[in-house]
């Protein structure tokens, strides 16, 4: 099934403009408008608007957090509409405790369920394909499916291929095609809500490093080199949110651990999915420009890599 | 009243059918229950013998576990086999399928004399020494029997056959129907109906919770399926041929009910009109139906049930009746099953199974690179002769690791239990393999002891690493180590290559499982490492060793 079909079926089955059309349609307005930028100079008017925001929300409880950075982008509301199908994508990739900081927090995730079911969803899902195993495990350890599900979401490890269909990334540049899953192209919404750790492959695990758990075959990724593949997908999959949990990060051993652990006690949201990673390396002390898939993400117009050009709001 | 008797035996044997599948469905990973899930493999005697006279010990559990059959069986003869096994319930339920119509029982093979020959040339085998070798090795291991129990124990074979052959075929089966569920609910029209979509919700969220990660498969289902198949289909030579010919469990039983008080007697209302004789479905009753054979009689009541005349009852006490307790061997039958026997623990020794276990001090040689056992698993020798071959571990390994082993440890080993990583790889919080094991042929451990139980060690092929040879942003393995016993060597351009440290590495197989070099992973884990013949102290021992002391130490300590 080509990514035309995924993307007919889900305008079929809603008859508005789609979270991917929109996406699409935004995405090239900005494109548009850097372009503009570029020639017009500096300090233009539609640079400055379209100038990301990124919100960080710190000294308050998890919960809290999410729901102050969401407030400050203008409240849950602006993203999910009445009736509307949610994905959330967090990380539940290890079979890891809370407290080891290698999965999201549970009660961030739940958090954000609450405000989508709050802003009157129909359907949210909350799914992630885990590198460990056996998923039952691994849902039992991270925590995440009790607070989840009593939230009003549907905790599902997509382990199995039905969950997946075969999308051709057109703009891509290593990553031609993939098997995504399928409720990526039917969600009208799309949250990441990744939790930040370092990596050894990729340095910093953020972001658009969460997505990679969006797709069947990860071992393509290595093979076709990995900072190119998450480049391409966030270019081709840009959520429509980010709330990046940083209430506890992972500063060595990542991304699996045990490891070192600190209490930043933050949340980061934003819409620009390499704007929130930029200013979220910070918070280890590196600059994104070093690290080599939020570099190539921003080349490929995916978001803004630059923190003197991003806004940054704290709560 | 022995028509309500019968029907009691009915319902008896179908709720401990029941109880045996609930059991096998029971053996999971996260553990559903306390009750120990091989409850049926551990309250058979003959598999507890086995383990204590092969392995030359007293196993407490196994004796507690034991004893009420065997005291079930000092009372009632064979009223297990009658009541309770499953194997006997199943080839009960199966005979309508081979049956012959019209035979006569008199056409039955006058053979159940074999079951006591099977069992005779099995105890040949549990008596025997395992192996010779040299006053160093001798020093490092008990002398040990070699068990060939598990080729005919009835419950062993059972569950073998449910987990070989039953597992994959129901999680295909629930997979298929997942997947199709699955499909339904993105298609649009359910899309569009709000309460179609959540009437499939529970559906789907039921089918996950009983559905395996991905498809479960065996090697050596086939092999087990048609041993299972042909035990059940023998019932077309005879009613539960195999309980009246073959089982040694129903032999060791009999033999054990020569002393049972509870007798069958038949009273002169008899008018010889063989009934009964024709509803004995293990043939004990002679062609007087005043005689019949007690260690033959599986107490299934049938006989009184049919009676016209009612003149069978059951009597207690020292009052003589038609039974004949006698097993009458054939001296020279009784030669030929030791010789079995003898056959049945040599022929083994001229595979290449005969090098497996040279144990020096410290390093196991000439064995196979990929004869990775279980977490807690005993020496080599102890292991083999202990395994029943149940299939129980395998069952519930959340991965799937586990396999029968094929070729990997010589004849004597096949069936045996084998992590194979790239189907699956211990997980690190689970040590549920030991905790299902009926004979401890896999020792209990804890999940705190399986950082320092090494199973084997993992080694990169650097001409195929994604890192090392092609230069490619990839340590799946270092990030999936449970351990952390891999660790990332940058070389000058930034790029992280994968280095295992091999006294920290248990071989646990995650690597080789998550490495996407295909179809053999990468990082592929070899039992060098094995060190089963140390104690868990030595272990430990070095694994704090390990820690404290750099990377890039030798797996061959002591050499």
């Amino acid at each position: 099934m080509d990514q035309g079909s995924l993307h007919g079926k889900a305008s079929m089955s809603r008859g508005s403009m789609t979270r991917r059309d929109f996406m699409q349609w935004a995405l090239g307005a900005g494109l548009a408008v850097s372009g503009l930028s570029e020639l017009s100079g500096k300090g233009s008017a539609a640079e400055a608007a379209a100038q990301p925001t990124v919100v960080v929300a710190s000294a308050k409880k998890p919960a809290e957090l999410v729901r102050a950075a969401v407030d400050a982008l203008g409240g849950m509301g602006k993203f999910v509409k009445r009736g509307q199908r949610v994905l959330i994508k967090p990380n539940i990739g290890w079979a890891r405790k809370p407290e080891h900081a290698a999965t999201t927090n549970p009660e961030v995730v739940a958090e954000v369920v609450r405000l989508c079911k709050a802003a009157g969803a129909r359907e949210i899902k909350v799914m992630d394909h885990a590198v460990d195993g056996p998923d039952s495990l691994v849902l039992k350890m991270s925590g995440i499916k009790g607070p989840a599900e009593k939230a009003g979401a549907r905790v599902i490890m997509a382990s199995s291929a039905g969950l997946y269909e075969r999308v051709s990334l057109r703009r891509a540049k290593a990553l031609k095609s993939a098997d995504v899953l399928r409720d990526l192209g039917r969600a009208d919404v799309f949250i990441n809500v990744p939790i930040a750790k370092v990596h050894n492959a990729t340095a910093l695990t953020l972001g658009c490093k969460n997505l990679m758990g969006a797709v069947l075959d990860r071992g393509a990724w290595h093979q076709s080199g990995l900072d190119q593949c998450i480049a391409d997908f966030v270019t081709e999959f840009p959520p429509d949110l980010v709330i990046l949990d940083a209430v506890r990060i992972l500063l060595t051993n990542g991304p699996k651990g045990p490891g070192r652990t600190e209490d930043k006690r933050l949340v980061v949201a934003g819409t620009d999915p390499v704007a929130v990673d930029a200013y979220s390396a910070s918070l280890f002390g590196r600059s994104a420009e070093k690290i080599g898939h939020l570099k190539l993400a921003h080349a490929m117009g995916a978001g803004e890599i630059d923190l003197s050009r991003i806004r940054v709001k704290n709560v | 009243m022995y028509k309500r008797l019968r029907a009691a035996r009915r319902v008896s044997q179908l709720l401990f059918l029941a109880a045996f599948v609930l059991l096998f469905a029971l053996a999971t990973f996260p553990p559903k229950t306390r009750i120990p899930v091989d409850l049926f493999l551990r309250a058979d005697p003959l598999i507890a013998m086995s383990a204590m006279v092969s392995l030359r010990k007293l196993i407490f559990p196994l004796v507690w576990y034991a004893l009420p059959v065997v005291v079930l069986s000092l009372f009632l003869g064979r009223a297990f086999c009658g009541w309770i096994c499953p194997m006997g319930t199943t080839i009960d339920l199966c005979e309508r399928l081979f049956r012959i119509r019209g035979r006569r029982p008199s056409q039955a093979p006058p053979w159940s004399r074999a079951k006591f020959y099977v069992l005779i040339a099995l105890v040949v085998t549990m008596l025997l020494p395992a192996a010779h070798r040299s006053a160093k090795e001798w020093a490092l291991t008990d002398t040990v029997g070699v068990s060939a129990v598990y080729l005919m124990d009835p419950i062993a074979l059972l569950t073998r056959t449910f987990t070989l052959v039953g597992l994959p075929v129901s999680q295909w089966g629930m997979g298929m129907t997942r997947d199709v569920v699955t499909e339904w609910s993105y298609a649009t029209f359910v899309g569009d109906h709000p309460l179609l979509d959540r009437a499939l919700a529970p559906i789907q969220t039921g089918l996950s919770m009983v559905t395996r990660d991905s498809a479960v498969y065996f090697r050596l289902g086939l092999l087990s399926f048609v041993v299972f198949g042909g035990v059940v289909a023998l019932g077309r030579y005879a009613r539960r041929f195999w309980c009246r010919n073959l089982c040694p469990l129903g032999a060791l039983l009999g033999v054990l009910g020569k002393v049972s008080p509870v007798k069958l007697a038949v009273s002169e209302k008899c008018t010889r009109c063989m009934r009964c004789v024709n509803e004995c479905k293990v043939g004990a009753i002679s062609e007087d139906p005043h005689e019949y054979s007690g260690p033959e009689c599986i107490a299934c009541y049938s006989c009184a049930a049919v009676c016209p005349e009612k003149a069978i009852s059951v009597t207690t006490g020292s009052r003589d009746t038609g039974r004949d307790g006698q097993v009458r061997l054939d001296r020279r039958r009784l030669l030929e099953a030791v010789g079995v026997g003898l056959m049945a623990a040599a022929l083994p020794k001229v595979g290449w199974g005969a090098r497996r276990s040279q144990a020096t001090l410290k390093v196991l040689k000439a064995r196979s690179a990929h004869l990775i056992r279980p977490p807690g698993s005993l020496g080599e020798d102890q292991f083999v002769t202990a395994c029943v071959r149940c299939g129980e571990c395998m069952k519930v390994c959340p991965t799937n690791a586990l396999q029968p082993a094929f070729g990997e440890g010589g004849l004597e080993s096949l069936g045996t239990p084998i992590l194979v990583p790239r189907i699956g790889y211990c997980a690190q919080s689970c040590t549920q393999c030991g905790r299902v094991c009926p004979t401890g042929a896999i020792e209990v451990c804890s999940p705190e002891e399986k950082t320092h139980v090494y199973l084997g060690t993992a080694s990169v092929d650097r001409s195929r690493c994604l890192a090392w040879a092609f230069g490619n942003t990839c340590v799946v393995c270092q990030e999936s180590c449970p351990y952390q016993a891999i660790h990332a060597d940058v070389d000058d351009s930034g790029v992280p290559r994968p280095v295992v440290d091999d006294w920290i590495c248990v071989g646990c197989g995650m690597c080789e499982h998550v490495c996407p070099v295909e179809p053999d992973g990468a990082i592929r884990v070899y039992s060098t490492g094995d060190r089963r013949h140390w104690t868990r102290d030595e272990q430990r021992e070095l694994r704090e060793q390990a820690e404290q002391e750099s990377t890039g130490a030798s797996p061959y300590p002591g050499l």
